[in-house]
């Protein structure tokens, strides 16, 4: 009688810990022990230690300028708030954007500040307050206004998310092999593939690409069409004023078939990713490369024979000589904070330390000089130009300061189902097995089915 | 204990965390994506519309899916007909060495306690074009480049051979143990009655083997009809949605689109698959397997 007494009680303490387990953590301010580096106010009060979970995108050795940033703030923060401790979670950009992200918002459980894209991912969130409103903290510090551009971080009137830095798309070219080949910057389509051509019948590869994922070939696809259909095209397909299979949107992905039909691209380049497409330009294997200015400090070490940077950049060149060199400039990739944090006034004063320090001149220039980030806040013109301190560097603000149309990237005007087909369909154009124009019927029914749902 | 043991009630008390455990682990989560399969959720919205079957017809109306439902079933054919002979061949080969035993199991068997995202960069490196082992080994004979990974003729080939690779040595072990329990003198009798070595193996080894060959053949199944991560390390579905299987379609519908909805008819559908080809395992072949005794 007893055995079974002490098995029932055992039984009965192993179930309640259990069910104690399953139960939801009490993550108040007062009950919060996680954190490490707890420690008295000035006031000598007792502050319990809190921690706060910060994901980021800033990994591997193209980032770590980035990374090292991003600790140098996490130390300051953590000096100025109480109890405070900073849990860094690196996460590759694309998994935390399309993924993980996603199923921890699904979860409503995203961390406490996250790495995320402005449009059209953080109107989904804002949409379920999901995502905290920075209003108040941007007024109370006096950013509102400091910001470039914010319209793809702000939903019905409120803004939800900061953007790190601003970026242009164009190409990055070995400066040594133009010279020593006699080639100037394009100034049209045409010329930019007699280069290619030239190039090719060199043996080297025109354009260095990796389109495992599919925003890859997609970047130079989408600046062909913004010269093909026009700078302002893509805005119309979520209203439906724009059609995917418009005959223009045809011409410019045939564009695009056709240059990796002639072998302007490396072979077998939907097994290639995004960080080996940079070493085909390192290695001189490739010649040009169309990418993000953000590729910008890969090259920073690269220095020719002269001593002057071995890598410049222009835009994509337009259909015809002067017709005005289009390329996107946005600023779509920042910061934004769980909704959650509202509920605990410790964590927001982290959040609010965090907005306070890292968008601030400082990290902004910090990031123009070591990583040719472009910045998102306005500065000074003189701080601007004490700060773009390489030729490569140089060439990128040159390059956007001669950009007569601006747009944002595809990615940021279309719904989530809608990119996803879009990188699907690219893939299989790039691959030969769809033309570009039964691609795009195919996705415009998307699009249809996306604008219906009222997306 | 006895009279403890001869109350009900104890067994009951016994099996509530467990039945605890399979409610929130399996059932539950089955009736949700059930349930949510049939609506139009988005995965974060707090509501939702019912849309009766149109999740099941969309994706039965998908080119995409059929591929990935082909792509599944090319991983089922290459387990059973490719893999499960070659894990009975080195099972068999492995059980008569004389020397270095362990070593040999230990090998085989390192590939299934490595990380999935590890051996798909591993095999990144032996698949890629310019420096690989395969395309270095093949140039040697005069052999062209091939674009393992990124020709659709041979990326779902290249993925279903690293897959053997990660998953062969655990099944070996598995097939091993079995082939160690054989008792010794059932060997030994028909070698003394003059049986060679591959008729030993033929005939009295692989008959005794064969309920664990069973386990290894559903096992193998219901992991390919779960395959993911693999893919979704080496290729990303890609090139050009080839590689595509069930899961990584889910996922890239369910997440990526804010499709949850849609992505929960395909989990269901997966459910589906999975049971009736397991259930047809079953009974067409596991229940006519001679039960043996020895």
């Amino acid at each position: 009688m007893r055995k079974s007494l002490i098995m029932m009680l055992s039984l009965i303490f192993v179930a309640s810990a259990l069910l104690a387990g399953c139960g939801k953590g009490d993550n108040s301010p007062g009950t919060s022990n996680t954190g490490s580096s707890g420690g008295n106010t000035s006031q000598g009060t007792k502050v319990e230690p809190f921690e706060l979970k910060m994901r980021h995108i800033e990994i591997g050795e193209p980032n770590k300028n980035r990374l090292a940033r991003l600790e140098a703030v996490k130390k300051k923060i953590e000096e100025q708030v109480p109890g405070l401790t900073i849990k860094l979670d690196g996460v590759d950009s694309e998994v935390n954007r399309k993924d993980k992200l996603r199923s921890e918002m699904a979860a409503g459980n995203p961390p406490d500040i996250f790495d995320a894209f402005g449009s059209p991912d953080i109107g989904v969130y804002a949409k379920e307050g999901l995502v905290l409103d920075i209003g108040p903290i941007l007024d109370e510090l006096n950013l509102r206004e400091r910001f470039i551009n914010l319209d793809p971080w702000t939903y019905d009137g409120k803004i939800y998310g900061l953007p790190k830095g601003g970026s242009i798309e164009g190409y990055f070219y070995n400066k040594e092999y133009f010279a020593a080949k006699g080639l100037e910057i394009p100034k049209s389509l045409a010329e930019l593939e007699a280069i290619a051509e030239k190039v090719k019948a060199d043996g080297k590869v025109p354009f260095a690409i990796g389109s495992k994922d599919a925003w890859v070939p997609l970047m130079t696809t989408n600046n062909l069409w913004a010269y093909y259909a026009g700078p302002d095209f893509t805005a119309g397909f979520k209203t439906g004023e724009s059609k995917w299979n418009d005959p223009k949107m045809v011409e410019a992905v045939s564009k695009h078939q056709e240059w990796v039909k002639k072998g302007y691209f490396k072979k077998g380049e939907l097994g290639i990713d995004y960080n080996s497409q940079r070493n085909q330009l390192l290695t001189d294997e490739a010649v040009m490369m169309y990418d993000g200015s953000w590729a910008s400090s890969v090259f920073n070490d690269a220095v020719g024979a002269d001593g002057k940077s071995k890598f410049g950049f222009f835009v994509m060149p337009p259909l015809n000589e002067g017709d005005g060199l289009s390329s996107m400039v946005d600023s779509n990739n920042g910061y934004a904070f769980s909704a959650k944090v509202a509920d605990d006034p410790q964590k927001l004063e982290a959040v609010k330390t965090f907005i306070k320090t890292f968008f601030s001149d400082e990290i902004q220039l910090q990031s123009l000089s070591e990583d040719g980030l472009l910045p998102s806040m306005i500065l000074s013109e003189e701080d601007l130009q004490a700060n773009a301190n390489n030729e490569l560097i140089k060439e990128i603000i040159l390059g956007m300061n001669e950009l007569e149309y601006k747009w944002p990237a595809f990615d940021a005007l279309v719904q989530a189902e809608v990119n996803t087909e879009l990188g699907s369909g690219i893939h299989r154009v790039i691959e030969g097995v769809q033309d570009p124009k039964d691609m795009l019927d195919a996705l415009q029914k998307v699009q249809d089915e996306a604008n219906a749902a009222g997306e | 204990m006895n009279r403890a043991m001869r109350n009900p009630l104890m067994y009951t008390l016994f099996l509530i965390p467990t039945f605890i455990g399979i409610i929130l682990f399996f059932i539950y989560p089955v009736i949700n994506a059930t349930f949510f399969s049939f609506t139009d959720w988005n995965g974060i919205a707090k509501t939702y519309n019912f849309t009766g079957f149109a999740n099941y017809m969309k994706a039965m109306g998908q080119k995409e899916f059929w591929i990935s439902v082909r792509n599944n079933g090319f991983f089922i054919l290459f387990s059973v007909f490719i893999q499960v002979p070659l894990i009975i061949l080195f099972s068999l080969l492995i059980a008569n060495v004389k020397k270095l035993k362990g070593l040999y199991k230990t090998a085989v068997f390192m590939p299934s306690v490595m990380s999935t995202a590890v051996i798909g960069i591993l095999w990144g490196f032996i698949y890629e074009p310019d420096i690989g082992l395969f395309n270095n080994v093949l140039g040697l004979f005069g052999i062209d480049k091939v674009y393992w990974l990124s020709d659709r003729s041979w990326a779902m080939l290249s993925i279903l051979i690293t897959n053997a690779w990660q998953w062969t040595g655990f099944y070996i072990v598995m097939v091993l143990a079995a082939i160690i329990s054989i008792p010794k003198e059932l060997d030994e009798a028909a070698m003394i009655d003059g049986a060679t070595g591959f008729q030993r193996a033929m005939r009295i080894t692989m008959p005794l083997i064969m309920p664990i060959v069973s386990v290894v053949i559903m096992l193998s199944i219901a992991g390919a009809m779960k395959a993911a991560d693999i893919i979704i390390v080496m290729t990303k579905g890609g090139p050009a949605g080839s590689t595509e299987v069930m899961a990584t379609y889910m996922l890239k519908h369910s997440i990526t689109s804010f499709k949850y909805g849609y992505g929960n008819s395909i989990a269901v559908l997966i459910f589906i698959f999975t049971l009736i080809i397991t259930a047809l395992y079953q009974v067409l072949v596991v229940r006519r397997t001679e039960r043996i005794e020895y």
